[in-house]
């Protein structure tokens, strides 16, 4: 990659660089190096270039630049994007028209300066962690083409790890920003439940749906997510909150006590996934493990609120088109759409139940530390995984170390690291959880990891 | 006392009636291998005693505060 996102913001700032001459390499860069990856399903270049020239008119005139100017950016395709039909990985949503407005995040990255290159591939609707789409193709892991890039935001998550662009946005609901970072070695952010707006992307399980960013610094993750901030009451679950900025290089406060995840969480890791956690965690000074006891209830819980919420959203186009959905995970959506009441009722008691518990783990630390995926990146098309000696679906069950910690809500960061055992250049992620709202938590514990270069995105 | 696949099945297959779904044998198949995974999964969380102060929030927008 020419630079990092701030890096690139400066140069422009200072003259060194025009966001004309950025935008130009940059899609230099998609043209080389997507065709491998299948990163894009659309591209918007011509608004780059009014974006770009608007950022280099504003400098020859003498203004001030935004913290993001001319910074090449690029969003899932389930964002909203002016012009662009939002596709949110189906083909059944091909035939929509264009959005006739920006999502809110997309306009808060037009506001701080950002450059948008286009729209990224995910997974059908967001139902899934692999990133392996049958109608738009699978996004291929940059580390190794024959894996997986994860899901379902891959092609957010690949792209950084190529250094097509510094920066993208993702959505997480059950761990689709947090997977795809661990399996391609960059660093993700999925904030509070209802930190950011959710305002013009397109809905999967509105009581679990989160949105962040991705980038190959903590600086600039940080940053990215400093920009995205705001209250937007079009999102009912928007919390009405004033921005809390983190600013560049956060610092972790002397004494923050961090806490190893065990239990459910080592349970789920393997090898690879338990050695990044050491690594981690020695350069935390973390030796105290901690248990979240309902952990398989929150997993449990939101693995039922995604099918029941999910399967209802898509209810009566799967009823007439039915064909047209994703083979790998149609049948499971209906199945959602047929579970009862009852267990989804119960499923919000528990996921209210477990958030209790979490919080009550927030008194004895400031930060909590666990696996952000089971394992490396499997190898494209493969059916089922095993792990720790249990074989299960690959699709459904790669982000079980993320699900229990978005069905309540809590911030993590998740930071790439490389255990290497036996020579194998992969990357495994950490998920850094704090309390609610503690997001600057979450980007200062791994910036701890970054600075001591333990975490860190190799081109 | 009825097998609990035969339930799992006549549960599926009503369901989907109910719901307006028309599908072949072999979609229904399908889909009740999947309904069975997850009330596999739903039913660990079926058993907790949990208080009324567990109940979801409500109020205007009904959505979980963390």
């Amino acid at each position: 990659m020419n630079g990092a996102a701030l890096d690139i913001a400066r140069q422009i700032r200072s003259g060194e660089r025009t966001a004309a001459s950025v935008l130009a390499e940059t899609c230099a860069r998609i043209e080389a190096r997507d065709a491998a990856l299948n990163c894009f399903t659309a591209r918007t270049f011509e608004r780059a270039q009014r974006e770009a020239a608007a950022i280099d008119a504003r400098r020859s005139r003498g203004e001030s630049l935004p913290p993001l100017a001319g910074v090449p950016y690029a969003v899932k395709n389930l964002f909203d994007v002016a012009g662009v039909t939002t596709l949110a990985g189906a083909k059944v949503n091909a035939d929509n028209p264009a959005a006739a407005a920006d999502a809110y995040l997309v306009s808060r990255m037009q506001e701080a300066g950002a450059v948008l290159m286009g729209a990224l591939n995910m997974d059908e609707h967001a139902y899934g962690f692999t990133c392996e789409n049958t109608h738009y193709g699978a996004t291929r892991n940059p580390h190794d083409l024959a894996r997986v890039s994860g899901g379902s935001s891959g092609g957010s998550a690949a792209a950084v790890a190529a250094g097509i662009v510094p920066v993208t946005l993702g959505s997480d609901t059950s761990g689709s920003i947090r997977v795809p970072a661990s399996f391609c070695g960059v660093f993700g952010l999925k904030p509070t439940y209802a930190r950011l707006s959710r305002s013009g992307c397109f809905p999967f399980v509105d009581s679990l749906d989160h949105v962040g960013p991705f980038a190959a610094t903590v600086d600039d993750l940080a940053a990215t997510y400093d920009a995205l901030q705001g209250r937007d009451a079009r999102d009912h679950a928007c919390a009405q909150r004033d921005i809390e900025f983190v600013g560049e290089t956060p610092m972790l406060p002397a004494g923050t006590r961090v806490g190893i995840l065990g239990g459910w969480f080592q349970d789920w890791a393997g090898p690879a996934a338990r050695r990044a956690v050491q690594m981690a965690a020695a350069a935390l000074g973390a030796t105290q493990w901690c248990e979240l006891q309902s952990a398989a209830f929150a997993r449990a819980a939101a693995f039922v609120i995604t099918g029941a919420e999910g399967g209802a959203l898509h209810r009566e186009k799967l009823k007439a088109r039915y064909d047209e959905f994703e083979p790998a995970s149609r049948d499971r959506l209906v199945a959602g759409s047929l579970i009862p009441a009852s267990w989804l009722i119960q499923a919000q008691r528990v996921r209210k139940m477990a958030h209790a518990e979490a919080l009550q783990l927030f008194d004895r630390f400031d930060v909590l530390l666990a696996a952000a995926a089971p394992d490396y990146a499997p190898l494209i098309g493969a059916e089922t995984f095993t792990i720790n000696g249990r074989t299960v679906p690959t699709r459904a069950t790669l982000g079980v170390l993320t699900q229990p910690i978005s069905c309540i809500g809590l911030p993590a960061c998740a930071a790439p690291l490389w255990p290497e055992p036996e020579g194998i250049n992969l990357p495994v992620g950490v998920q850094l959880i704090a309390a609610p709202w503690r997001e600057d938590l979450c980007l200062a514990a791994a910036a701890v990891l970054e600075r001591a270069g333990v975490s860190r995105v190799r081109g | 006392m009825s097998d609990p696949t035969d339930s799992m099945v006549t549960y599926v297959r009503a369901a989907l009636a109910l719901q307006g779904y028309d599908f072949s044998e072999e979609r229904i198949a399908e889909i009740t291998q999947q309904f069975t995974r997850i009330e596999s999964i739903a039913r660990t969380i079926l058993p907790p005693e949990v208080g009324a102060d567990a109940e979801p929030d409500r109020g205007p927008a009904a959505v979980f505060r963390p």
